[in-house]
């Protein structure tokens, strides 16, 4: 490629401002949401690799065996004395337990939380966690000891350096000590499940009941291998450690009922627990797919725009053969302008993805940034894209173009434009493009009403106006728990509140019992303990019997032993598990054929506490008078700021040392579904600007085809086509291509939306109306966007289009 | 210096065959300045595509020099049309994004065999043809005369042992046509040689040779008498 190659490529951008603004803008775009949704793929498929020697580090999962209860399947938590047993079955194993703790830490009178985890002294042979300011692995020797993080040593210290040896008091499993810092480590990055602020020494807990439980999950346990078949041999022997070790708590054999897995910690984040659904591994491949199908929407935009600008070259190039241009210079000509084309397209894909980053990570809740050079860099990555993606998309223009003959295209005044074929293709590319438009739309508008349907469904209680005051738990002195749960009740706009260990968005504890009805296997059911006025609280509507209240003797189990008789509400979904299709049927019944006996007093609706993505379980809930663990839940009217404030002055008079948490009902349901709101907006953006790409494209090809077509026009019209005969005429030749792409589209879009919704125990039907609507949304961007030059060239005078050529 | 021997030239496409040249025989000497006239349609152009290498003959040899051009493949065919002829175009075809003087230089840039200061070969053929105050101007800024001169700077900046032109005053005025000629005619007297296809009878009178064609053939052959 000579200079002049390059000259013209300049020239001919700067001369043909629009074209080059559509080409290049739309191939801008489209890596620009390659790139971002690039960089959030990555984010999320790099979580723990920023760990040295990640690879040798595996998370010990439980794996409950036992099919169709609401703890089937792996879960990432262990009981907490499993890492002894292994240690004692296999000698030299390299281990640690992390135990979330958190803690609160007591500073010029006001409590502040922090993450605090708790973990072995092994914890440093496990993780090779990068220090700031002390020695790690001496510093956790110490159980007096505790390390921060770099932000927590500058917030509280000032510095890294100043922060060693400093004493801090903390609040930590309802103990508040003096601790002293031994040790500054670099703060863990955002692509980490680990999410400590603040470590200290696990303490021997052997004696407690839970420890060596074998199906709690309490802990996480961590073992590290320094090869992958080391790794590989622990897991084959651990049913064997199973059968031998979890004889307590299981029948044998008890790997058919329970076992443990090894998950390799980059794995960790994507990997869902139990029954959920696999949906972030999902959603990261989904959007990972939007970015290159809007990518490949670009791509297919740049050679269409090309080929058909192909014909004005025509003579440019059918000159330079005659000038002694060889067709490889040609092709090497053209494919070094596509490259140059598509850098050009990178640099500003830099700038926008730059620029927008921030709105993006507002709008994803991300934390993305772009790393310029480096490992993580993106300017060689980018270099190589804009060589693949110019190879690419150069490659038909280059051969197509370099193919023509010089001596017909300079002897006619008509310049090819690739044949039929070149139509053909260019319609089968415009095809391709709308499909993949039209599909996206449909996944817009499914994925909008699905996330609109959540945010409104009837969870079985009302939503609104609900207060969960969590930090209950850390009130121990009773007197003290009294007098915040009186304060609280008597806020003005309180109507009711309740003490319970299920709560909307998750409680305190998770207790799941099973009951054998005789047939096997014996039936699931979570147990909720429940305080006075719980279901008032929740608004919860009772199907048939009573609710539960202290005048009832067998009602209130704080006094009642587990094998004694007790009554109890359930909810619809363990009245049908029990065989009963009427509340009023199962109402005196018993849960179970042998002890503990429980009898059916009240029968309540369903209510979704949790995911909408998992089933609701059948539930029974037990009454305590005065329950003293849990959350309380306050029903309240007005301004939830205002509650949430007052509640909090309420506290803080009672109980100003202890950190008061609360938030709303909505908010704590929030958790459940951003992820899928946040895949929602990451979609609707990535797709949005897939259609604009297209629609762009679109417009480009229509224009020249228009171009090319002047003379063809003038003739139809001398020979009396009306000016709305053109406009069907041109505007009926882009409908074939769009028309095609609906057929591509809707089963495309069919089935993947099945397959997201299948995610969902909540979830829409799919709607044709979905379908219609964006192929109808489809066929009027289509129209519309060759609609103008249509009406333009259907003016023209045929005495002029005769003339042109 | 060229030699066509027995040249046919058949076009198949789908449904017909239409047949271009038919056992054209034509013999060209270095220095000579030949004008082919013939209607529409008779293979006048695609005898001097022949010629140029741009179109390939169905059958016949045609020798330039010693070589048989016929015979070659199409990098090479590339290389020579580079380094042995020169096109002037009834429509220019000067390229709109570069400036006259680019253009011209056009003419060298696939010659690997020139060294030294191609600018300088550049202006020359520039002021040859009279447009050298408009090197910085784009085609659209000149007049079709203008263009036409430039178009013929490009053609001979390589110094081509052929310049072939394609009705090169076809859509010139009467006035430009005929600075153009004087300009092709002075180059043949500075030893170039010419091939022109032509439908003005003056124009081709200015050639020192004249050949007609009619459903191509050649039918006659004239000298000009001096």
């Amino acid at each position: 490629m000579n200079r002049f190659a390059l000259l013209s490529l300049y020239r001919s951008l700067t001369r043909h401002k629009l074209y080059a603004a559509l080409n290049i803008g739309g191939l801008a775009v489209g890596i620009a949401v390659f790139l971002v949704l690039g960089l959030y793929v990555r984010f999320e498929t790099s979580y723990e690799t920023w760990l040295p020697h990640y690879d040798e580090v595996y998370l010990v999962q439980t794996d409950s065996r036992v099919p169709d209860q609401p703890f089937s399947g792996r879960h990432h938590w262990t009981m907490g004395g499993l890492l002894e047993q292994l240690r004692e079955d296999f000698p030299g194993i390299v281990g640690t337990r992390i135990e979330p703790m958190g803690a609160s830490i007591i500073q010029d009178g006001v409590a502040v939380n922090e993450d605090l985890k708790r973990a072995d002294d092994t914890f440093f042979d496990v993780f090779d966690l990068p220090m700031a300011a002390g020695e790690g692995r001496r510093a956790l020797a110490d159980p007096g000891n505790v390390l921060i993080s770099q932000s927590v040593a500058e917030r509280f210290f000032g510095s890294s350096d100043t922060a060693i040896g400093q004493t801090m008091t903390a609040t930590i499993d309802h103990e508040t000590r003096s601790v002293r810092v031994a040790g500054v480590f670099v703060d863990l990055p955002p692509n980490s499940e680990l999410e400590f602020t603040m470590l200290t020494r696990l303490p021997d807990d052997a004696d407690s009941p839970w420890w060596s439980n074998w199906g709690s999950t309490s802990l996480q346990t961590f073992l590290r291998f320094s090869n992958r078949e080391d790794a590989r041999q622990f897991e084959a022997a651990t049913n064997a450690f199973v059968n031998r070790r979890a004889t307590d708590n299981y029948e044998a054999p008890a790997s058919d009922q329970i076992g443990i897995n090894l998950l390799p910690i980059a794995d960790w984040h994507l990997t869902p627990e139990g029954r959920e659904p696999d949906s972030r591994r999902q959603s990261v491949a989904t959007l990972g797919i939007v970015g290159l199908l809007t990518l490949l929407i670009a791509i297919v935009n740049y050679v269409n725009l090309a080929t058909s600008r192909a014909a004005l070259r025509a003579r440019e190039v059918a000159m330079r053969k005659v000038l002694g241009a060889d067709r490889a210079a040609l092709i090497r000509q053209f494919l070094t302008e596509a490259i140059a084309t598509v850098a050009i397209a990178g640099l500003l894909a830099l700038i926008i993805v730059e620029l927008t980053l921030p709105f993006i990570n507002a709008a994803g809740g991300l934390e993305l940034s772009i790393a310029y050079l480096g490992g993580d860099g993106v300017v060689v990555p980018l270099i190589l894209l804009s060589l693949v993606i110019g190879l690419i998309a150069g490659a038909y223009p280059a051969f197509l173009l370099s193919r023509y003959p010089a001596a017909s295209v300079l002897a006619s005044a008509k310049a090819p434009g690739g044949g039929r074929a070149g139509t053909r293709t260019r319609q089968a590319l415009v095809a391709v493009q709308f499909a993949l438009a039209i599909a996206f739309m449909i996944g817009t508008a499914v994925l909008f009403a699905q996330t609109q349907h959540l945010r409104d469904s009837d969870l079985g209680f009302d939503r609104e106006g609900l207060l969960l005051v969590r930090s209950m738990y850390l009130l121990d002195d009773e007197a003290q728990r009294r007098a915040v749960q009186s304060r609280l009740e008597a806020l003005p706009s309180v109507r009711f509140a309740s003490m319970s260990d299920g709560v909307v968005g998750g409680g305190t504890s998770t207790n799941v019992d099973s009951f054998a009805e005789g047939g096997s296997p014996p039936i699931s059911m979570r147990r909720i303990a429940i305080g006075p006025a719980f279901f008032e609280t929740y608004g919860t509507r009772l199907l048939a019997g009573r609710y539960l209240d202290a005048q009832h003797g067998m009602d209130d189990a704080t006094s009642l032993e587990w094998e004694e008789p007790q009554n109890v509400v359930i909810n619809t979904l363990l009245m049908r598990s029990l065989g009963y299709s009427d509340p009023a049927e199962a109402i005196g019944k018993q849960i179970g054929r042998g002890a503990p006996p429980r009898t059916i007093v009240g029968v309540v609706n369903d209510m979704r506490f949790l995911s909408p993505r998992e089933p609701v379980d059948p539930t029974y809930y037990t009454y305590y008078e005065e329950p003293k663990y849990g959350v309380m839940t306050l029903r309240f009217t007005g301004d939830p700021r205002v509650t949430t404030e007052r509640a909090r002055e309420a506290w803080t008079s009672v109980a100003g040392e202890i950190p008061f948490e609360a938030e709303t009902g909505t908010e704590s349901l929030q958790e459940f579904y951003e992820d899928d709101e946040r895949a929602t907006r990451l979609f609707a953006i990535g797709a949005g600007l897939a259609v604009l790409i297209g629609m762009v494209g679109l417009w480009g090809l229509a224009s020249f085809n228009t171009a090319r077509r002047v003379k063809e026009i003038g003739i139809r019209k001398s020979l009396g086509a009306s000016a709305t005969d053109i406009v069907k005429l041109l505007v009926g030749q882009f409908m074939r291509p769009v028309l095609i792409a609906n057929i591509i589209a809707w089963p495309l879009a069919y089935w993947a939306m099945r397959t997201w919704l299948a995610g969902f125990d909540d979830r829409i039907e799919l709607s044709p109306v979905h379908f219609i609507g964006a192929s109808l949304i489809a066929i009027a961007i289509a129209v519309l966007t060759v609609l103008g030059q249509s009406l333009r060239a259907s003016r023209t005078a045929p005495s002029w289009a005769l003339r042109h050529d | 210096m060229i030699k066509l021997e027995n040249i046919e030239r058949r076009y198949i496409s789908d449904e017909v065959e239409t047949t271009a040249l038919l056992d054209v025989n034509l013999a060209v000497a270095s220095g000579e300045f030949l004008a082919i006239m013939g209607p529409s349609g008779c293979g006048k152009s695609t005898l001097l595509n022949t010629l140029g290498t741009i179109d390939r003959p169905t059958s016949g040899q045609y020798w330039f020099g010693d070589t048989d051009l016929a015979a070659m493949g199409e990098k090479d065919l590339a290389k020579f049309r580079a380094a042995e002829l020169g096109f002037v175009f009834q429509s220019f075809n000067l390229i709109d994004e570069l400036t006259i003087q680019e253009n011209v230089a056009l003419g060298l840039a696939y010659r690997k065999d020139v060294a030294g200061n191609k600018a300088e070969r550049v202006a020359a053929a520039m002021d040859t043809v009279g447009i050298a105050h408009r090197a910085r101007h784009f085609p659209h800024q000149l007049s079709g005369g203008q263009q036409q001169r430039a178009a013929i700077a490009r053609a001979i900046v390589g110094q081509p042992k052929l310049i072939l032109a394609d009705e090169p005053t076809g859509n010139l005025d009467t006035a430009n046509g005929e600075q153009v000629m004087n300009i092709l005619t002075a180059l043949n007297d500075d030893g170039a040689t010419i091939v022109m296809v032509t439908h003005s009878p003056s124009h081709a009178d200015m050639a020192k040779r004249r050949i007609d064609m009619l459903d191509g053939r050649i039918v006659a052959s004239a000298m000009r008498a001096i």
